[in-house]
């Protein structure tokens, strides 16, 4: 299929892409590298009136250094990780999940902040950085504000953009040196979306132990007290984790099985434990 | 031809790299899509977005109404039928845009036209259909129930057709083992790289309508065509250019065709129409649903008494042209008996229409299904008899003293040690170690599996097996043409369509075997009705042996000719004379063909009074001495790791043992192995159309249709053994399906064996984590529950 | 009856960049993807085009030097970049080591897959260190191949890249590179002005519609409390406008009848918006405080049946609990599009939206706008398919069961 007609600006910089953003009538969307929003617009699952085309955009394309934190431009993309052009926060922990997106040359085009932006539970970074505790900046004609992945990312494929708002920038908390970061992604095959995601932050140094249930068909699931639900010899407390996914909309048994699979073996990858023998006979 | 097969390092049996390799690796290849022609315009079709409804109405806004056409407006075109001679069978007739009611989703409603397929998608987008939902028929089984909702409610019931064939079933009753599954393979689509795509026009000098299209059968479409559009086929061409895959997806006429062939002759400007991948997993004809309630009865010692089996097929809504919606299941009671030998067997079954596209003959038919179904019931039979699953299969297969031998069914196995494939494939796979791995455990907890599974292939069956059948399409002689051009080269001609098998290259080393001549100056002309002998087309892995057959024949004429002529020049009796290496070699010298040719084309004059009049142009057929078909074989042997918990397979090892009678090619032939296993496992592990319970099918992109990539697919070890066909040209059998028929039998019997100390045997494909999930927690449950039930009684 | 003859394109915009070394200025339109430009612009029909949702990599072509999708490219944001499409190869060395290597490995049957396959190939040959198997069909996830099982293509870029490393030649790294999107530069000239929107087109009418009763493909259930005696919620229950405007994207246009509505639904699934328009009945038991809204409607390609069975029962201090069963089918696009999970998620928020909205109505303040679907044109969303008349058939089906 080919995409509906549409409409196409290519501004210079991000004051004129906010421009553009805020002065349209009708369903206006935002081009990044257009991996994600490309096959919905070839399949016309979406017929936006305009898009903004920001790949280009250089305040995008840059990664700042803080303090505490590394500040990426929305339009760093996942080869940019994987190459190590752009720096880690830790030991290859943003190398490790960008370079099992997808496709090498859907890599070279997607980006941190489109893939955020789409909000699909079962996207890497969605469940990666609400593990490492990150923020998103958003900036509109009015000015910026900052969120946490978790107040951004308000539902399946919903974020708190307000129309005329662009996510600019990500920022990951830097992590020391003892830091430890366990991810497992359960898919049918390589380069699949996942149907279950288990990501988990250890850091003894700054006292964090966040463990993240993703792909689970809503934003992910955060867990801010991992200790209380890990043990290094007797691994994930299932029932309580299991408790835990329930409540977050996870209800069928099997697929919660899956899930804690997926969230016991990033732990233990994380608490450096060796992965719990699987269970034996019944 | 006394010289040994590939003896002069071109012919039959030299592992040839392929000469059509060039193009397509230098972006060359010409496919339909990549057809231009002067003031073409593009085609979309407006589809049904419901299963079964009734058509109310369609409106089209006034600004477009010209480019917009409906059932109505295609005036004289009737709709496709696929009838089958078979008794009982019932008639579906296919619109080729919708009438009155559409039966899948998909189906063709309206035919938009404009400048390009961006455009004409816009269109299609503006018409509207108003439709009244009827209830969709999703599942076959409940197709089959009284009351049920009817597809073509003149026929009482959903049954296209049903079968019955019961060879003594009731003297295995009193077996000492009885073991009964419910086994089912699911709907999938075969995803071919290219979808179907036409080009049509009207070629006014001819008065020809011309249509290319992505097809496997040329001749047959252009029957087809002419069917449909009622005009005589002398006024059809049909072509087929390089064609990105088929596997049987290509091997149907499609209302596409019919549309697009009405459409050029309206407009008498060139249209295309270009199938997405959308559209071929929604709309497309699919393949492989098969549901089995099968009993095997067998002694202690795992001897097969009986094989009784009740079989469904979900035959979609349309009987699809030419084979019909009933060669699948037909096939399933004809084959289900496999490579064994046994007394008595019973099978009926059923061909249902429900509200899905229809089903068509993919890589292996109905083989994969039935491979599938007696393969697992038989490691059930060796669980039950305490015997490992080789000795179950040794036991019981047909032995090579008994060749040529015809079994239960009346199938007519030519040739071949069947045991042998299987004991080599156990040894290579090294059982006694994958045992002891299995015994010991894994570091991480994975469960070890060994699995086995073993076929036999009916292939390049011709006149004397389709007959019965009374579809659109016999086949008889497959014939080919053969000219010696005026520089010594040769020009093939075939009718069937090489696909991406490696024709152009097989079949050169064919006609090299006899002709001596350089494969690089032998070119196929293949796929095209305006240039080439009649051929019922590419399928039923009948290639090699019956247009290989053809083209050995018709080569075989020409050296007759040739030797004529080259004995007249070198002044020499015709008896003194022999055809060698591409020259006539006399007592006094030799001369070449390439002499011998421009004599005959540009040196008449110095030709024999006693020319044959023909000269060095043949068209030949060739019929295999019987035609009940080849039987190559095969057996799988794969170990897996299975993670219990969430539902990983890998695949460790695989080794498959091959015989495919006397191989052209070796190289191409272990490219139709690799390419059939990777679907194999495609069918295995991933594939999967689901459709809920409205009718609409859920795995519209490639995210959710899963093919295998290269890292779900192992590098197998090949061995092959070459046990000749005692009736075919140089001993070859077809090959080109068996590689997809073994691996989900084996897969699933090696997960099986993984997980049997869990209490889990899966049976339904794809075998998918989920589902193995969802086995092993229900598994764990029932533990429980006994153990509960045990301690509550203690 | 001919199609009328268009020879210019309406919106095109002009693009300049580089295809297989040569200069190449066109106009396109916005929505012609990289791949069609070079096919159908430039008979450049090399590049296959198997999916067009990015997943099969028939259309990978460089850009920039670096491997991409040319489906999930537009034409018209590639001004200034380097396309190399496989017909660009010819002269190229390791290509031709490549050629060569599937050649003998036949690691091709069809050719459809070949091109983006080859591009692929010569990208893990400059950048793997070494000829790891694993490693390299991993690497080859993107390129689906369905007839030769992959064997030959793995082997054939081992072979080569084995003989480049035993010959010296380094692989590359990618430290050196711009970041961001290959293919992607800033823009130089000023935005254009956006064209005028497209004109919408009438609704159709949606006197035709019926509803009748039908089975749920997923139902999931819901409560919520309000602190606001049961009679006056079951009351604002009965207001069928006042219901739709706590309903985030909820419209009715017209009632005809007291049990009926005619209006429709706005929801975004993320970036998909669609509107479903159609028409509602509205069934009420006074006495056991519950009802039920049945509605059936359609978008431009896609259909939906819905309903809301509701009941308010007594809460907590005088308040209200009132609790809900929400059932949906849904057909066409947006049910083959195979995540029911996500539109259970989205479902599952309207509602709680919905709560909070009746809860500040039934406190006198005006419901929040929601979040719904800003910018949405309706009207532009309401043409197409009718889902006239979900008959009966449904309600004889139920019985049935």
């Amino acid at each position: 299929m080919k995409a509906a007609r549409f409409d196409l600006v290519r501004p210079r910089d991000l004051s004129e892409a906010l421009a553009a953003l805020g002065a349209t009538a009708g369903l206006v969307k935002v081009l990044a590298g257009g991996q994600s929003l490309g096959p919905m617009l070839n399949l016309r699952l979406v017929e936006p009136d305009l898009l903004v085309d920001i790949a280009g955009i250089p305040e995008l394309r840059r990664i700042d250094r803080e303090a505490d934190a590394l500040v990426f431009g929305a339009c760093v993309t996942h080869a940019d990780f994987e190459d190590g052009r752009a720096p880690d926060v830790g030991r290859d922990m943003l190398a490790r999940v960008a370079s099992g997106i997808a496709y090498r040359a859907v890599r070279n085009r997607g980006t941190i902040g489109g893939s955020l932006a789409h909000a699909d539970p079962a996207a890497d970074w969605v469940s990666t950085l609400s593990a490492l505790g990150a923020e998103v900046e958003i900036a509109s004609r009015s000015g910026r504000r900052r969120l946490t992945i978790g107040a951004f990312i308000t539902g399946a494929l919903a974020t708190a953009l307000q129309p005329g708002e662009l996510l600019v920038a990500v920022r990951i908390p830097l992590v020391s040196a003892a830091a430890r970061f366990g991810y497992v992604k359960h898919a049918r095959k390589i380069g699949e979306f996942a149907h279950a995601i288990g990501a988990a932050l250890v850091d003894p140094e700054r006292g964090t132990a966040r463990a993240v249930a993703g792909a689970i068909d809503a934003p992910p699931l955060v867990i801010e007290d991992a200790l209380a639900l890990f043990d290094r010899s007797s691994g994930l407390d299932r029932e309580e984790a299991g408790r835990r996914l329930a409540a977050g909309g996870v209800e069928d048994a099997v697929d919660r099985h899956i899930h804690l699979e997926a969230l016991g073996r990033a732990l233990a990858q994380a608490f450096d434990a060796t992965p719990p023998a699987l269970r034996s006979a019944a | 031809m006394s010289a040994a097969p590939g003896a002069r390092g071109e012919g039959v049996g030299a592992r040839l790299p392929r000469k059509e390799d060039d193009r397509f690796m230098r972006g060359r290849g010409q496919y339909v899509a990549d057809i231009r022609m002067a003031g073409m315009q593009d085609v979309a079709f407006v589809r049904s977005p419901l299963a079964h409804a009734r058509i109310r109405g369609i409106r089209i806004p006034d600004d477009i109404r010209a480019q917009v056409f409906v059932a109505d407006d295609l005036e004289g075109v009737a709709p496709i039928r696929a009838v089958s001679g078979l008794p009982g069978f019932k008639v579906s007739e296919q619109p080729v845009l919708a009438f009155g009611k559409v039966r899948q989703v998909g189906e063709l409603v309206a035919m938009c036209v404009a400048a390009t397929r961006a455009e004409a998608e816009d269109i299609a987008a503006r018409v509207e259909l108003d439709l009244d939902e009827l209830p969709a028929l999703y599942d076959m089984r409940l197709a089959r129930e009284p009351g049920a909702a009817l597809v073509h409610e003149h026929w009482g019931d959903n049954v296209f057709l049903e079968t019955f064939v019961d060879v003594g079933i009731e003297k295995a009753f009193d077996a000492p083992i009885k073991v009964s599954r419910s086994i089912s393979t699911s709907r999938q689509c075969m995803a071919p790289l290219e979808g179907r795509g036409v080009v049509a026009h009207l070629d006014r000098r001819l008065d020809q309508l011309t249509v290319h299209t992505a097809c496997q059968m040329p001749h047959i479409v252009r029957s087809g065509l002419s069917e449909c559009l009622g005009i005589e086929e002398g006024r059809i061409r049909v072509a087929a250019p390089d064609v990105g895959g088929g596997f049987g997806y290509k091997g149907i006429l499609l209302p596409e065709e019919v549309c697009l062939g009405w459409l050029a002759l309206r407009c008498g400007h060139p249209v295309r129409w270009i199938e997405d991948r959308r559209e071929h997993l929604t709309a497309g004809a699919n393949c492989r649903e098969h549901h089995y309630e099968i009993t095997v009865y067998a002694d202690r010692d795992g001897a097969i008494r009986g094989v009784d089996c009740e079989a469904i097929v979900d035959s979609g809504a349309y009987s699809a042209y030419p084979f019909s919606a009933c060669l699948e299941a037909a096939q399933v009671a004809s084959i289900l008996p496999g490579p064994y030998d046994f007394p008595a067997y019973r099978c009926r079954t059923w061909s249902v229409a429900t509200n899905k596209a229809p089903i068509l003959p993919y890589r292996g038919v109905a083989r994969t299904g039935v491979c599938f179904a007696l393969e697992l019931a038989l490691d059930a039979v060796a669980v039950e008899a305490g015997l490992t699953p080789e000795q179950v299969r040794l036991r019981n297969l047909v032995r090579p003293e008994q060749m040529p031998f015809d079994n239960i069914t009346k199938k007519h196995f030519d040739s071949g040690d069947y045991p042998q494939a299987l004991t080599r494939a156990v040894k290579a796979i090294d059982v006694d170690a994958v045992r002891a791995r299995q015994k010991a455990g894994e570091p991480d907890g994975r469960r070890i599996g060994f699995g086995l599974s073993i076929y036999c292939e009916q292939a390049a069956h011709g006149t004397s097996v389709y007959s019965g059948w009374g579809i659109p399409m016999v086949p008889g002689h497959e014939q080919a043409g053969a000219r010696v051009t005026p520089d010594g080269g040769l020009e093939l001609r075939i009718g069937a369509h090489s696909h991406g098998q490696g024709l152009e290259t097989t079949l050169a080393q064919v006609a090299n075997e006899i002709l001596g001549l350089p494969v690089a100056k032998i070119r196929v002309v293949h796929g095209d009705t305006a240039m080439t002998p009649y051929s019922t087309g590419a399928w039923g892995s009948r290639m090699m042996v019956m247009t290989g057959g053809a083209v050995a024949a018709a080569a075989t004429e020409l050296v007759g000719r040739l030797t004529a002529i080259g004995a007249h020049l070198l002044q020499a009796d015709p008896a003194d004379v022999r055809f060698e290496a591409g020259a006539v070699v006399g007592p006094n010298g030799d001369a070449t063909v390439a002499e011998i040719a421009r004599v005959w084309y540009r040196r008449p004059q110095d030709l024999p009074a006693d020319a044959h009049g023909g000269g060095l142009e043949v068209t030949a057929g060739y019929k295999p001495v019987r035609d009940s078909g080849t039987f190559s074989y095969a057996a799988h042997a794969v170990v897996v790791a299975v993670d219990a918990e969430i539902g990983g397979v890998e695949i460790l090892d695989y080794v498959i043992v091959e015989d495919g009678g006397v191989l052209v090619n070796p190289l191409v032939v272990d490219g139709q192995i690799l390419g059939g296993l990777a679907q194999g496992v495609g069918t295995a592990l991933l594939e999967e159309m689901p459709f809920d319970a409205s009718g609409q099918p859920l795995a519209s992109t490639f995210a959710d249709y899963l093919l295998p990539g290269a890292a779900e697919v192992p590098s197998p070890r090949i061995d092959h053994m070459e046990t000749p066909s005692p009736y075919t040209r140089f001993g070859v059998k077809g090959i080109g399906e068996g590689g997809a028929i073994a691996p989900p039998a084996a897969l699933a019997n090696a997960i099986n064996d993984a997980l049997r100390p869990l209490g889990v045997e899966m049976l339904v494909s794809p075998v998918t984590p989920r589902r193995i999930v969802e086995a092993v927690l229900s598994a764990r449950e029932s533990v429980s529950e006994a153990r509960g039930a045990q301690r509550s009684a203690a | 009856m001919n199609a009328p003859v268009r020879l210019r394109r309406a919106g095109a915009t002009p693009v300049a960049l580089t295809v297989n070394g040569r200069a190449v200025a066109a106009e396109v339109e916005p929505r012609t993807h990289l791949a069609d430009f070079m096919r159908e612009d430039l008979n450049l029909t090399g590049t296959h085009l198997g999916c067009e949702h990015g997943v099969c990599g028939a259309c990978t072509v460089l850009v920039d030097g670096e491997p991409a999708r040319s489906c999930l490219t537009f034409a018209a944001t590639c001004e200034g970049a380097d396309v190399v499409t496989i017909e660009g190869f010819d002269d190229d060395a390791l290509m031709a080591e490549l050629r060569a290597a599937f050649n003998r490995e036949h690691a091709l049957q069809c050719g459809f897959c070949t091109p983006g396959m080859l591009v692929t190939a010569r990208d893990l040959a400059l950048r793997l260190a070494e000829p790891d198997e694993r490693r390299i069909r991993v690497a080859l996830a993107g390129n689906l191949c369905r007839c030769t099982g992959y064997l030959g293509i793995v082997r054939a870029i081992q072979q080569v890249i084995a003989d480049r490393r035993a010959r010296g030649i380094e692989p590359v790294s990618g430290e050196v590179r711009a970041l961001g999107p290959v293919g992607a530069r800033c823009a130089t000239a000023a935005p254009r002005e956006p064209a005028a929107p497209i004109e919408p087109i009438a609704a159709p009418s949606t006197s035709a519609v019926a509803v009748s009763d039908f089975a749920p493909a997923h139902t999931f259930e819901q409560s919520f409390v309000v602190a606001f005696p049961p009679e006056r919620v079951f009351a604002l229950f009965g207001d069928v406008r006042a219901v739709a405007e706590c309903l985030p994207g909820a419209f009715v246009d017209a009632m005809p009848s007291p049990d009926r509505a005619e209006g429709g639904i706005r929801v975004a699934l993320g970036p998909i918006a669609v509107a479903f328009r159609g028409a509602a009945t509205i069934a009420r038991d006074e006495a056991e405080r519950s009802g039920r809204i049945l509605g059936a409607g359609a978008d431009g390609r896609s259909g939906a049946q819905g309903e809301i069975r509701y009941r308010v029962v007594d809460g907590p201090d005088g308040g209200s609990e009132v609790r809900l069963t929400v059932g949906y089918a849904l057909k066409g696009p947006i049910a083959q599009f195979g995540r029911p999970g996500l539109v259970r998620d989205i479902a599952g928020r309207l509602v709680a939206d919905f709560a909070r909205n009746l809860e500040a109505r039934l406190a006198g303040r005006a419901p929040d706008a929601g979040p719904g679907s800003p910018g949405l044109n309706p009207l532009r969303l309401a043409t197409g398919l009718l889902f006239g008349r979900i008959a009966s058939w449904l309600a004889r089906l139920r019985a049935r069961r």
